[in-house]
């Protein structure tokens, strides 16, 4: 039972902020969906259902995160590309900030245990 | 008869359409776009492609009921509850009430109004609507309609007579008679049989529509 909680927390937890790694493979240059699946698949445990990345795309989309556009693909349909927005700009800044103070105190007390 | 991967991904996506049904129509149109997008490009990358080949990228992207609920946090949708139990109310009961002797007060209107508050109730599956709408037209009223002015007001049948009661389309007063009067008449037989049924008929299937009103809310929740 413990453990089935803690799946759902971590569920919750990458679900959370996967936004924000969504918004932070944006922040360089702009990307079609396939594109950004594929990096966030490369590293492991972030995504388990790629197919949940097209809801939070289109959510992010109608909060003003990102933009999009069609472009013409080389190798076959248009491509939907996304980008930053200066209000997903500032909410991926905003949180930056925010993780970062969250993730060094979880690791004060929990390294500290641990180690 | 084996499955292509072409027939692999028309039912992936019609699945996710149907389980995205829950979303604004253009919310859901934008993601199973996107989603038809990423399998055309994921297939369009592999070099040879095979039916596993397919159903990997298929597992990639997830159960479409998965992608559903998320899509539905998300978008912070609340999902469809089923319906609850249906509870019978007035407009059942009218219903019944109309559709057996409605025709009686007010020929065929009466009737015909209990048909429409039948078709509008939910506590009725179709096929228990006609039921009630084909058995029989008019209800009581074409029964009295047709005792009345096609049969006479006194029906002779063996050595029977009955007199009809005008309000409620029934037989009474029945008298045997003498044997004076032989109940051999085939004619008369048949015609006693026709006016029993078109009696009978929408006295049963009152009764039957009254006891599937009474059985439908506790089948559902049980």
């Amino acid at each position: 039972m413990v453990a089935g909680k803690q799946d759902a927390l971590l569920a919750q937890m990458r679900k959370g902020t996967l936004q924000y790694c969504v918004l932070a493979l944006l922040a360089d240059e702009e990307r079609y969906g396939f594109d950004l699946v594929r990096s966030l698949a490369e590293t492991d445990g972030m995504v388990t259902s790629e197919g949940t990345i097209y809801p939070l795309l289109s959510r992010l989309r109608r909060d003003g995160l990102v933009d999009t556009t069609w472009r013409e693909s080389s190798s076959g349909p248009p491509r939907r590309y996304y980008r930053l927005t200066k209000a997903g700009r500032a909410a991926l800044d905003a949180f930056k900030g925010e993780w970062g103070r969250f993730r060094d105190a979880v690791d004060h007390f929990v390294e500290r245990k641990a180690g | 008869m084996g499955t292509t991967p072409d027939k692999l991904v028309e039912r992936y996506l019609k699945h996710l359409e149907v389980e995205l049904d829950d979303l604004p129509r253009d919310r859901r149109r934008e993601i199973v776009d996107e989603i038809a997008g990423h399998i055309t490009e994921a297939r369009a990358g592999l070099e040879h492609e095979s039916e596993a080949d397919v159903r990997n990228i298929l597992e990639g992207l997830g159960d479409p009921a998965d992608i559903a609920e998320d899509a539905r946090e998300r978008f912070e949708v609340q999902p469809t509850a089923p319906a609850p139990p249906y509870k019978p109310g007035w407009m059942e009961v009218a219903a019944l009430v109309l559709l057996l002797i409605g025709g009686v007060v007010l020929p065929f209107v009466g009737w015909f109004v209990g048909v429409i508050l039948l078709w509008l109730s939910n506590a009725w599956n179709v096929r228990d609507k006609v039921i009630g709408t084909v058995f029989v037209p008019g209800g009581l009223g074409l029964s009295l309609f047709l005792l009345v002015f096609v049969g006479s007001t006194s029906v002779s049948h063996g050595g029977t007579v009955c007199e009809v009661d005008p309000s409620t389309g029934r037989e009474i007063n029945c008298t045997e008679l003498p044997s004076s009067e032989p109940s051999t008449d085939v004619a008369d037989f048949l015609k006693f049989g026709v006016f029993v049924a078109i009696v009978v008929a929408p006295l049963v299937t009152t009764a039957y529509l009254a006891y599937r009103l009474r059985r439908q809310p506790s089948a559902a929740t049980a």
